[in-house]
């Protein structure tokens, strides 16, 4: 059999390599800032400027103070494999620059309307040149300041398929600030300034401190809380690892880990391992801590010629890494923490519980099926086991009700009637939470605004990247409100595309719903029940998980054999 | 070791450390109970690492000795037993302990009292005494206030600040706060404010039940622990480290509206409305009337629910001042009634937006913020 082949083999012509191959390098505004920003930093800039407009796709401009390019070299800085930053394979070994393919520049201007404009220290006048899509449309000389300043305008204009592929200006706004603020945790002692949409949205003090740079991405709460980690890694390995790390009592409801492999941002699974296994046993299930972790090694000990866009690198001894890193960290939390925390359940009194391991219903044997009609029965309950589930019986067998799921679900349509009725309900504050924002979070908020208020998030912004919360739903009262406005900010973030009060009406039912692993009083179980019984769905929570298994009489009569 | 004391005591002092004891940990031995002999007493010891419990019953000892063993199995064991005289032996570089009481005899296995957390002991500062009966209706009256949420460390402790001759405890949570004074005996020579976890009180309460006489306060000189001295046993807390909201500035100095009611009838009406509240978030409101043509004042407390139908309770009320209306979540105001134990109750509010104090009508030392819901009315 053959297959269908539509065409000879050609060599395609080398603006269509380019565009494909920038398929790799520019997925998004966001990763043109990325490359930007490394060929700034490359440059030896002090002082970094940013802006970008539409989201990035009217335009991005990326200023420095750095070296900038020799006037006949400028026009060959947009070739292709051009570089200036190592000559042979071999130099890889030894290369300490972000940048080393020379696809970069090429692959931005095959894509959009590029100018740069660059002038070097020995230089009077500065070099420019205008390239579209990939054709040098214009260049000549002008007067500039020293260092280099690229314009990247009407982004994938001529590509209506990537352009469909973007999210809206807002997003695309996120994604920028969250590159522009890791790199100012890589490169502390460099100045960042960042504008979105014309209004200053982030700056880097430059002042070398990784503590201040974390300050002006966390706020100062939990940047001066942040415990330091320094490691130089023994006998003679030439490793060093530092950063900053949080306090086990400061863990987030996310994930938020940032790995520099000399100075490079990276993604790294051994490296996240290494983190979360320093904090074992320190952290309640669930909650995350928050860690900038600098590694420095010699180029030789890593290949960071792995991944197209050069997010993520390989260690040649990846064991030795890990046990580094794992140790490192997990030094400063001993030391800082003799006594490992322990927080008994609060609130909640202890009620008897079954500590049964709980089997998952094996095939064939107790295929709990799940319960037919609608509405529920009458329950009565009858306990909890492993305090998760609670045991009911109804008028056809038992069931077993997830505690966490009903929860939600019930909490999910007390929020859906009060929208119905366009009535939130809303918790003052007794003093106003002054909220320090990461720029992500700022341009989520911005973003759904209305939405938020609209159910019960009282906010006011309060100077640059601050906002006073006021009020909040009703039904998070008794949480941590800056922590749960974060929680919800992160499940908006992950929400994106879906409908945002859905979203929003799921995040807010989850939230402040009783945990597994929450004892339950007879009295507690029976109104959680009451609810349930009461509730239109009852049978799923709101992300369409089950809420109970139902195992009915007959069920349990053929298991016992008395059928 | 080898003593003898009587089951009701041991009984009772297993109890009493028994709070202490881990039971989530990833320090095992952390669930054992540490006994040992002191100055013919038998000294019993549990510690969660969060607070220790130590306590002292009479004994007869004729061998020192000291050892661990788990604390569940010797307190079910104990309190099955007779109300009789109970030998305990320890034969020499062993950790098991022989058991005897009237016909029953037992051996449990232990682990060397060695590898027990060592339990804090406070020996430098200035002990405070503090009456135990009004320190035990402070702690009432203000640690449910505190955060239960733990994201916040802070705020899950009640701040005690010792000045002059009185201590002052208040703990917030965002929502709310209760700040009580209590008269010292003695004036405190410097001024100290530290941060006990609200749980740590609340077991405090319970060794405090039914005792009159003083319980001498000290914190250490690092400000890391405290620890508390009753008659026959004592706590020491780990303090929350940081600093506390100042909170001066959230008590309103004035206002619009002041009601006075009876507390228990206000806090039936409020539990009675609360059933109807309990859809939702539980909101209940509040209406004041002030005296007029129709008759005395009023305070009105409602709620009403999608499907149930509503509740409407009416008290008469001392109205001085506006009418005024505000939504409380029917927990906080449950549960801040229900702490009190004045006769009268006065309500003071602004707007529907701004906080409502609730004070205890007669004496002065107590006063409660609650920031009201946000409802149309
Ligand atoms: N801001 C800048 N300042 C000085 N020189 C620059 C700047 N931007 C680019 N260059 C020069 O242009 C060359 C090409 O840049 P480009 O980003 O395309 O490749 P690269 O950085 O060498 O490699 P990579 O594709 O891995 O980024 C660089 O090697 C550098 O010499
Ligand atoms: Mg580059």
């Amino acid at each position: 059999m053959g297959y269908n082949r539509p065409m000879p083999i050609r060599i395609l012509a080398p603006l269509e390599a380019a565009r494909i191959a920038a398929g790799e390098v520019v997925e998004r505004p966001a990763s043109v800032v990325k490359e930007l920003l490394e060929n700034a930093l490359d440059a030896g800039a002090r002082h970094i400027g940013v802006e970008s407009q539409g989201g990035g796709s009217a335009l991005i401009l990326v200023a420095d103070d750095g070296g900038g390019i020799a006037p006949d070299e400028v026009e060959l800085a947009f070739a292709r494999h051009a570089t200036s930053k190592i000559a042979s394979l071999s130099d890889l070994e030894s290369a300490t620059t972000l940048g080393f393919r020379g696809e970069a520049l090429p692959s931005i201007a095959a894509v959009a309307e590029v100018e740069l404009l660059t002038r070097t220290p020995g230089q009077e006048a500065g070099a420019f040149v205008r390239v579209h899509y990939g054709q040098v449309v214009e260049r000549g000389r002008r007067a500039c300041p020293p260092g280099t300043r690229v314009t990247v305008g009407r982004l994938f204009a001529r590509l209506p398929a990537r352009r469909k592929f973007l999210k809206t200006p807002g997003t695309e706004n996120s994604h920028i600030s969250q590159v522009v603020s890791r790199y100012s945790l890589a490169f502390p002692d460099v100045k960042f300034s960042l504008s979105l949409e014309g209004r200053r949205a982030f700056e880097s003090p430059g002042s070398g401190s990784l503590r201040e740079a974390a300050l002006k991405v966390y706020g100062y709460e939990t940047a001066q809380a942040l415990l330091e980690v320094k490691a130089e890694a023994a006998e003679g390995q030439p490793l060093k690892i530092w950063g900053l790390v949080s306090p086990p009592s400061r863990a987030r409801p996310r994930r938020e880990a940032h790995f520099f492999v000399n100075r490079r941002w990276v993604q790294s699974r051994l490296l996240a391992r290494a983190v979360e296994e320093a904090y074992l046993g320190l952290l309640v299930s669930g909650q995350y801590p928050l860690s900038i972790l600098h590694l420095e090694l010699p180029p030789a000990e890593v290949d960071v010629n792995i991944h197209p866009a050069k997010r993520e690198v390989r260690f040649l001894q990846e064991q030795a890494v890990f046990a580094a890193a794992q140790r490192a960290v997990r030094a400063v939390l001993m030391q800082m923490s003799p006594l490992p925390q322990v927080r008994p359940l609060p609130r909640l009194e202890q009620a008897p519980t079954l500590a049964l391991p709980l089997e998952p219903a094996r095939p064939g044997s107790l295929a709990a099926s799940p319960p037919p009609a609608r509405r529920l029965p009458i329950l009565r309950v009858l306990g909890q086991l492993a305090s998760a589930y609670i045991i009911a019986e109804g008028p056809d067998g038992m069931y077993l009700i997830d505690q966490h799921a009903a929860h939600e679900r019930v909490r999910y349509e007390d929020i859906k009637a009060q929208r119905r009725d366009g009535k939130p309900e809303v918790q003052g504050l007794l003093a106003p939470v002054t909220m320090e924002l990461t720029p992500s979070e700022a341009a989520l908020l911005g973003e759904h605004e209305t939405t938020l208020a609209e159910h019960g998030f009282e906010l006011e912004p309060f100077g640059p990247g601050s906002h006073l919360l006021r009020a909040l739903p009703a039904l998070l009262a008794g949480q941590d409100p800056a922590q749960a406005l974060r929680a919800v900010l992160a499940d908006l973030a992950e929400g994106k595309g879906k409908d945002i009060g859905e979203t929003l009406a799921v995040s807010l039912a989850c939230h402040g719903a009783v945990a597994a692993g929450q004892a339950l009083t007879l009295e507690e179980m029976r109104e959680l029940v009451r609810r349930l019984e009461e509730a239109e769905e009852p049978r799923h929570c709101p992300h369409g998980r089950p809420t109970m298994v139902h195992l009915s009489a007959a069920q349990l009569e053929r298991e016992f054999g008395r059928r | 070791m080898k003593l003898s004391c009587l089951q009701e005591n041991l009984s009772r002092g297993l109890g009493i450390v028994g709070r202490a004891v881990a039971t989530r940990t990833t320090l095992p031995i952390t669930n054992n109970v540490l006994l040992a002999t002191d100055g013919g007493r038998l000294k019993l010891s549990a510690t969660n690492l969060e607070i220790a419990i130590t306590c002292w019953i009479g004994a007869k000892v004729e061998e020192e000795g000291t050892t661990t063993v788990p604390a569940r199995l010797l307190t079910d064991l104990v309190s099955s037993l007779p109300n009789e005289r109970m030998d305990l032996s320890q034969p020499l570089r062993s950790h098991t302990i022989h058991l005897a009481c009237g016909r029953n005899e037992a051996k449990i296995t232990g682990q060397a009292a060695a590898d027990f957390p060592p339990i804090p002991t406070i020996g430098e500062g200035v002990a405070i005494p503090v009456g135990g009966d009004a320190l035990h209706t402070a702690i009432d009256q203000v640690a449910f206030a505190a955060a239960t949420d733990e994201s916040r460390p802070v705020l899950t402790g009640v701040q005690a600040s010792f000045e002059g001759s009185t201590v002052t405890l208040a703990a917030a949570d965002g929502f709310r706060l209760s700040v009580h004074k209590l008269a010292l005996d003695q004036p405190v020579a410097e001024k100290v404010a530290v941060i006990i976890p609200a749980r740590s009180l609340q077991e405090l309460n319970r060794l405090l039940d039914g005792q009159e006489e003083p319980v001498q306060v000290t914190v250490n000189a690092a400000r890391s622990q405290a620890l508390f001295k009753l008659k026959n046993a004592e706590m020491v807390s780990q303090l929350v480290q940081g600093t506390f909201p100042n909170y001066g500035q959230l008590i309103p100095q004035s206002s619009q509206s002041r009601a006075v009611v009876n507390r228990a009838e206000f806090l039936r009406a409020t539990k009675a409305a609360a059933i109807f509240a309990r859809d939702g978030s539980g909101i209940i409101r509040l209406q004041v009337t002030p005296a007029g043509e129709l008759g005395p004042g009023k305070l009105a407390v409602s709620a009403r629910a999608e499907e149930l139908g509503e509740n409407l309770g009416e008290l008469d009320a001392a109205v001085t001042g506006e009418a005024g209306k505000i939504a409380f979540n029917a927990k906080y105001l449950t549960e801040v009634l229900s702490v009190l134990d004045s006769e009268q109750v006065a309500l003071e509010t602004t707007s529907p937006t701004s906080p409502g104090v609730i004070r205890p009508v007669g004496v002065d030392n107590f006063v409660h913020v609650v920031m009201p819901m946000f409802v149309q009315w």
